[in-house]
């Protein structure tokens, strides 16, 4: 007995989404409303992206959830449990294998390509937030493409701290037109957008606002000529795969106060090892 | 050389007539100064004149260079356009035009930046050179404005306002709530700067004595019409609108 109809939503508000993401996709970076609806899972899980993966999903689809790079994270869990028992879905934690990829603040390390489409969820899809609260005020100044304020910001942090203090969530511009929020991925993820061969979707559950970037689009960080975007990496390797050019997630090991550095990848680490540590 | 002209300006807030059939042009490098009391409407003419406000009937012409156009054929973004790279305004309040969480070099760096300068150290050395032009340490340029004065924050706004180097600047009562020594300084500053800069300026005052100081021309506003304009030493010594000469009478003499 089938309750629920195929990944969760009604038809027709899958097909609102995908009016939204089409949208989204003719205009790369700029940010489309759309009916969010009430998911059963609260906001701030991933209300946004479910429901754009939900609108994606077909039965031959192959579903990766990731959770700070995790693929064993509560969330990353539920929400993969969640489409199995929705949609019957194949899940999967391999990045290769997967066709749709729904992830919580990383881009997964292996190469992602053409063909697979990966689906952010987002907390906050407004950049201009930082400088004001006022969604008209955005509005008008994402129309009038007027982002000069947005470097009075990145020249304070440089004034006062030598570099850029943005770690993560570093706004870039898209297509030379729309300044887009990645949602909180480290910067050191923002390079793997920039002429990504994969469809990538971003959906803002609570703040019901859709945005995407078609394959192969010109995305760049905000930067100065003379301080060029440089993100920070830990200087280390990770300590279960010895990776030193993947993104690492720092452990307090035990009560001395000792440290380790582990992927955040949990499938590129688990593959390095079983590949022999390569 | 006109460089901006104002025809048949009329503007209403409810019942009261703010501006009633004004004209106005500037010339090239010319400084202007608008006096008159209190809801004369000078300040609804400087914010109609720089496209803050929509006048009810009436235009408002600019020349970009190209001959005299109206400043909003071009749409929102042509006028954006022109208040940021070609005209300047600086606010009566310095408190509420800049940004107080932003250093004093960042506030001067915005207009740069916001006109499309993308190198740090240049836009560091032009606010560094700003700052001492406007006679404030270029020590300070890390410096939050809120630990700065009065008369301070005024000068920090007059070199985030002019380090574009626009073409008109905008001023509404620049010297309001400052005290009168440091009025003399900034208004000594102004003059310098914008004879060395060739601007043009639109200034409002209720102040004869600015107006003398600064002005090539004064218009004199009552209940939104003009009601005398002229070269400034013609105006002040011979007015001949009776409220022209109540206006100049009633200044002590120095």
């Amino acid at each position: 007995m089938q309750l629920y109809n195929f990944a969760y939503l009604d038809e027709h508000t899958k097909r609102m989404i995908r009016r939204a993401i089409l949208k989204a996709v003719a205009i790369p970076g700029h940010q489309i409303p759309f009916a969010s609806r009430e998911m059963p899972l609260p906001y701030g899980w991933g209300t946004g992206g479910i429901q754009v993966t939900a609108a994606i999903l077909g039965p031959d689809d192959v579903l990766k959830v990731i959770d700070q790079g995790a693929d064993d994270t509560t969330n990353a869990v539920s929400i993969r449990r969640f489409f199995a028992r929705t949609s019957a879905v194949r899940t999967t934690t391999r990045t290769q294998e997967a066709t749709v990829i729904q992830t919580r603040h990383r881009i997964p390390e292996t190469a992602l390509r053409a063909g697979q489409i990966i689906v952010y969820q987002v907390p906050i899809p407004e950049p201009l937030y930082r400088l004001t609260p006022s969604r008209a005020d955005a509005a008008r100044m994402h129309a009038l493409a007027d982002y000069g304020a947005m470097h009075v910001r990145l020249y304070e942090d440089i004034a006062r701290h030598g570099r850029v203090a943005l770690a993560y969530d570093y706004p870039v511009m898209v297509n030379g037109r729309y300044l887009m929020s990645p949602s909180p991925i480290p910067a050191y993820d923002n390079p793997k957008l920039h002429m990504n061969p994969a469809l990538q979707l971003f959906g803002a559950g609570r703040e019901k606002r859709i945005y995407a970037l078609p394959p192969y689009t010109d995305v760049r960080p905000l930067d100065f000529d003379d301080h060029p975007f440089d993100p920070h990496r830990a200087d280390a390797a990770c300590d279960l795969c010895g990776a030193a050019d993947t993104y690492l997630d720092e452990l307090i090991a035990d009560d001395s106060g000792r440290r380790r550095f582990i992927c955040s990848d949990t499938d590129s680490c688990e593959t390095r090892r079983e590949g022999g540590g390569a | 050389m006109t460089l901006m002209a104002a025809e048949r300006i009329t503007r209403r807030f409810g019942a009261v007539a703010a501006l009633e059939d004004v004209s106005l042009a500037i010339a090239r490098r010319e400084i202007v100064a608008i006096v008159g009391e209190s809801g004369s409407g000078k300040s609804t003419l400087l914010n109609v004149m720089s496209g803050r406000l929509a006048p009810d009937s009436g235009s408002v012409s600019y020349d970009s260079g190209a001959g005299l156009a109206p400043i909003g054929a071009g749409g929102e973004a042509a006028l954006l356009d022109l208040q940021r790279r070609r005209w300047g305004f600086v606010a009566q309040e310095p408190r509420l035009a800049l940004r107080m969480n932003v250093s004093a070099g960042g506030n001067i760096g915005e207009r740069l930046m916001v006109a499309g300068a993308r190198n740090y150290g240049a836009i560091r050395a032009a606010a560094s050179r700003w700052l001492e032009t406007v006679e404030i340490d270029p020590a300070r340029i890390d410096e939050l404005p809120r630990g700065f004065s009065g008369g301070m924050l005024q000068r920090l706004q007059i070199a985030a306002t002019l380090v574009t180097e626009p073409e008109l600047v905008f001023m509404d009562e620049p010297t309001g709530g400052l005290d009168v020594s440091v009025q003399a300084r900034i208004l000594d500053l102004v003059r310098g700067l914008v004879r060395r800069l060739g601007v043009a300026v639109l200034i409002v005052t209720h102040d004869i004595g600015v107006a003398r100081l600064l002005a090539d021309r004064i218009v004199v506003m009552r209940r939104g019409r003009i009601v005398e304009t002229g070269l400034a030493d013609q105006v002040l010594d011979d007015p001949q609108h009776e409220y022209t000469q109540l206006l100049v009478a009633s200044v002590l003499p120095a």
